[in-house]
């Protein structure tokens, strides 16, 4: 039974929005609870449809889980810090 | 010597970049040369498209950025074993013409050792991997300034 359970978990994740795609969302970062096993992918296309500022910004946008880079396939893991920008230029 | 005990300086920060105490901080009684790259804000920019640069704003997703900077130092420390001691410092904010924005410096015993490769790598790879921005503000207004590389899965 705990393994069904899970699929019922939520997920409260942090993001944190930096440069161009801070000043397409309009905020700096967001709390929002997603459902577990949810890919980067998927959490991509909730922030296109609920946030239209940044549905163009999704296409190209970088995105970090917990500090390392991540891909479309990843899973976002629970109580995740993501980070979404767009490609650095420090110097 | 282990790499582990080998000085690794890594940061983000508002003040000013503090050339001679952080090369101070790399060498080593054994250092005997220090290949130090520093880039500022050019305020004429005159090769491609030319234009006037009021200031640069910066900013940086701190924690990610200083453990992408100490990867870039793992890095040069793999591909240049004989690398003494490496600094890595970016500063952010709001930073005018002729202002030092980073810094990457590495030592070693010699000079034909690599070491002006090293601190070349260094800074190419900041500007792949570690997560900093800046925003230039000119005559004609404000624009986010973007790089174009992609990073990989393990970057």
């Amino acid at each position: 039974m705990a393994v069904n359970l899970v699929m019922y978990i939520m997920n409260k994740i942090k993001l944190l929005f930096f440069a161009t795609i801070r000043d397409r969302a309009g905020v700096k970062s967001l709390e929002l609870d997603i459902p577990a096993e949810m890919t980067v992918k998927d959490l991509k296309d909730k922030l296109s449809t609920d946030y239209p500022g940044l549905k163009d910004s999704m296409k190209s946008v970088l995105v970090a889980i917990n500090h390392e880079y991540a891909f479309d396939e990843a899973i976002v893991p629970q109580d995740a810090e993501i980070g979404m920008f767009p490609p650095v230029s420090g110097g | 010597m282990q790499s582990s005990n080998l000085p690794t300086i890594f940061s983000i920060t508002e003040s000013e970049i503090d050339l001679n105490n952080l090369v101070a901080q790399i060498t080593l009684t054994s250092t005997g040369a220090a290949a130090i790259f520093t880039g500022m804000v050019r305020g004429v920019t005159s090769r491609g498209d030319e234009h006037e640069t009021e200031y640069l704003e910066y900013e940086a997703y701190i924690p990610m950025a200083e453990e992408k900077m100490k990867q870039v130092a793992d890095e040069i420390r793999e591909k240049w074993p004989v690398i003494e001691g490496i600094a890595i410092v970016q500063r952010i904010g709001k930073l005018y013409p002729k202002t030092p924005t980073v810094l990457i410096a590495c030592t070693a015993a010699h000079r034909d050792t690599g070491v002006f490769d090293a601190a070349r790598y260094g800074i190419d790879r900041l500007k792949e991997i570690v997560p900093v921005w800046k925003k230039e503000v000119g005559p004609n207004g404000e624009e986010w300034i973007e790089g174009d590389y992609i990073p990989k899965a393990g970057e």
